[in-house]
């Protein structure tokens, strides 16, 4: 045949095609990295390095809530990841108050808002229908209305478990411990998605609702779980945050959300659901964190980071999602 | 024979069958309790201090109605709404009363801009609106962040005429002054919105919106310009949210990046409440503006039951998505009865 089929057949073209947008999210880190190495001295070094996976950690945690609950399709995105890991912090920090002996009360406790913030959210999602940004929108404005009145008598005290700041601050090297977290999790992550039959009736309903309904998937249980799965897993990384940050406040998680949607974008992940790659959003983390690191180095600060990533996010969706009329 | 008035009572049972005259009902019970608790409800002044509060939630929820109309919806309403002051309060020197001028104008190309750019997004690239606004709504914040990072700067005296004209400096005894103690600008802000709702809603464009909003597959193979449709859409909401800043910045005489935030969802909560379909094309703009007087009476009574403001927060989440989630419950179950 021609060269073309040739191409199109060759290993490497399928491996391009399969990885395509990884391969995008790599090369823009990798554009970031040089632009900064240009235009601000010392960017690129491998502590420079380390440290912005570091920092990108809790983007891409966040990241894991939104890839599923967009996996499964129907629009779905959680705001109220922020909040909920907040609330969790908040709380908590007063019940183990440094001491490891209390962390399982904590985990509890975690999981315990996880599951009503997730079931509330699934509920009017999946059940009642509402467009989910404006369901979890809500909700993260309710969860911010518990914890004023939380606050609104006393100070938040408290400080997380040892294990907790091991885990989450510490690092062993150089090497900080919160990225043997993901390494851990995103195996298991893809595993659960591409070898489970709860992933494939997850990414069946977000493919194709009628034809996943239609083969027996309960696509409004699939939903509805996926967005408890959300809420169970930001309030879990809420202790995580706890341990990152040592102390509890009021905002300590709603400046996340925003970039956890973005890195799923930057990753690929389609927003009308039915796929979803784990590594993409941690390379879609690490290019938002990488992207601030940039901005702040050149003096733009908050403005500049909201900006950049509304941009970013904005020409992502423009090449990703967007779902022109051919003429 | 038919006895004289059946047919009028019969008009009456048709309209109390509709979903409006349940919106009207709620509208009228939070009147009366309003009415009942704040003491001196029917005073003049706090007539108009009532309709100064309710304003900006009104002309927000009116543009939200017609985006959400041509099958759309606005995330980014509350930040291009800060924006838009903070764009105003650093074009304006207090010193100098033709740069008020010059910030009407530079404001108006901004807001065409805003809704251009979220029109492009929804209507001609057919990105999911909740997505693209969400983006876009960043994109404003950076902005406005950039111009006023702290809240602040300065508008020209006249500027007051759009909050209350016998604030302005040198006006005291005039005829203006005398007919907006009456009426306040505010009020006639709305006016001017619903005036402008009623020009666009006669044209072909309105009623295009509502046909684009039911279903824009069948708009589109109607011959109906979708793409064109949903971006003059916007452009009607950036128009709605300029009025509202155009109030804020008489108001305050600042700018401020993070005010307009919390009106985003109060806005569509409103909007669903006045019986606008989130699935788009059904609902009344006149109605959402119903729907936001309800919501703002609810916040009056919430305020006069003395909950302590910590609660404020959350019982305010609390009751828009309750009112989201039983309208839509209203709705779903009329279908199935359908």
């Amino acid at each position: 045949m021609n060269l073309r089929t040739t191409l199109r057949e060759s290993a490497a073209y399928l491996f391009y095609d399969r990885f395509k947008k990884l391969i995008v999210a790599l090369l823009l880190i990798v554009f970031l990295f040089v632009l900064g190495q240009l235009t601000v001295s010392n960017f690129l070094s491998l502590g420079q390095v380390l440290l912005t996976i570091k920092l990108s950690s809790f983007i891409a945690l966040f990241g894991l809530c939104q890839m599923i609950v967009i996996a499964g399709g129907g629009s779905g995105l959680d705001l109220s990841v922020g909040y909920a890991a907040t609330m969790t912090a908040v709380i908590t920090a007063a019940i183990m108050d440094g001491k490891n002996e209390n962390l399982w009360i904590a985990v509890l406790v975690a999981l315990g808002i996880g599951l009503v913030v997730g079931m509330a959210n699934g509920s009017l999602a999946a059940y009642v229908k509402l467009p989910p940004l404006v369901v979890t929108l809500a909700m993260s404005n309710i969860l911010q209305g518990v914890i004023n009145v939380y606050t609104a008598g006393r100070n938040i005290t408290g400080r997380p478990s040892p294990v907790l700041q091991i885990i989450a601050a510490k690092s062993i090297g150089i090497f900080p411990n919160i990225l043997f977290v993901l390494l851990i999790l995103a195996p298991i992550v893809m595993i659960l998605l591409f070898r489970t039959k709860w992933g494939l009736k997850l990414f069946g309903a977000g493919t194709n609702e009628t034809a996943a309904y239609l083969s027996g998937v309960n696509v409004r249980r699939v939903r509805f779980m996926s967005f408890v799965i959300s809420s169970v897993l930001a309030s879990l990384f809420g202790l995580l945050l706890l341990g990152n940050m040592g102390i509890a406040f009021k905002d300590m998680g709603s400046n996340y959300v925003m970039p956890s949607i973005a890195a799923a974008v930057v990753g690929g992940v389609s927003l009308t659901g039915g796929d979803g790659n784990y590594l993409g959003v941690i390379l879609g983390a690490i290019f938002l964190q990488t992207l601030t690191n940039l901005l702040v180095a050149l003096g733009w600060g908050d403005a500049g980071k909201w900006l950049g990533f509304g941009v970013v996010l904005f020409i992502l969706l423009i090449v990703y999602v967007s779902n022109r009329r051919s003429r | 024979m038919q006895a004289p008035g059946t047919a009028a009572r019969g008009a009456a049972r048709r309209f109390v069958a509709r979903p409006e005259f349940s919106t009207l009902l709620i509208l009228v019970v939070m009147f009366v309790l309003t009415a009942v608790l704040q003491q001196n409800f029917f005073e003049i002044k706090s007539i108009a201090r009532n309709i100064n509060a309710f304003t900006p939630l009104i002309l927000i929820t009116m543009g939200q109605a017609v985006i959400i109309l041509a099958g759309g919806i606005d995330l980014s309403a509350g930040t291009a709404l800060s924006l838009f002051t903070c764009v105003l309060t650093t074009v304006m020197r207090k010193a100098d009363p033709w740069s008020g001028a010059l910030a009407l104008v530079v404001v108006f190309a901004v807001a065409m801009a805003v809704g251009i750019i979220n029109g492009i997004g929804i209507g001609y690239l057919r990105i999911p609106p909740v997505i693209v606004t969400f983006a876009t709504s960043f994109i404003w914040l950076g902005a406005a962040l950039f111009l006023r990072p702290t809240p602040g700067g300065e508008a020209v005296e006249w500027f007051k005429a759009f909050y209350n004209v016998g604030a302005i400096e040198g006006v005291t005894d005039s005829f203006l002054k005398r007919f907006t103690d009456v009426i306040p600008p505010a009020l006639l802000l709305v006016v001017i919105g619903c005036l402008f709702w009623a020009v666009v809603s006669k044209t072909r464009t309105g009623r295009y919106i509502y046909a684009v909003g039911s279903s824009n597959d069948s708009a589109y193979e109607s011959g109906i310009d979708t793409a064109r449709v949903q971006l003059r859409a916007c452009l009607v909401n950036s128009t709605f949210i300029l009025l509202a800043a155009l109030f804020f910045v008489g108001q305050n005489q600042s700018g401020d990046a993070r005010m307009g935030d919390p009106l985003t969802l109060r806005a569509i909560a409103a909007a669903v409440v006045g019986g606008i379909a989130l699935t788009g094309g059904r609902g009344s703009v006149y109605f959402a503006l119903v729907g936001a007087l309800i919501l703002s009476f609810v916040n009056k009574i919430i305020f006069f039951a003395n909950i302590s403001s910590a609660y404020q927060t959350l019982v305010g989440g609390a009751i828009v998505i309750l009112a989201i989630a039983a309208s839509q419950a209203y709705t779903l179950s009329n279908r199935r009865a359908r």
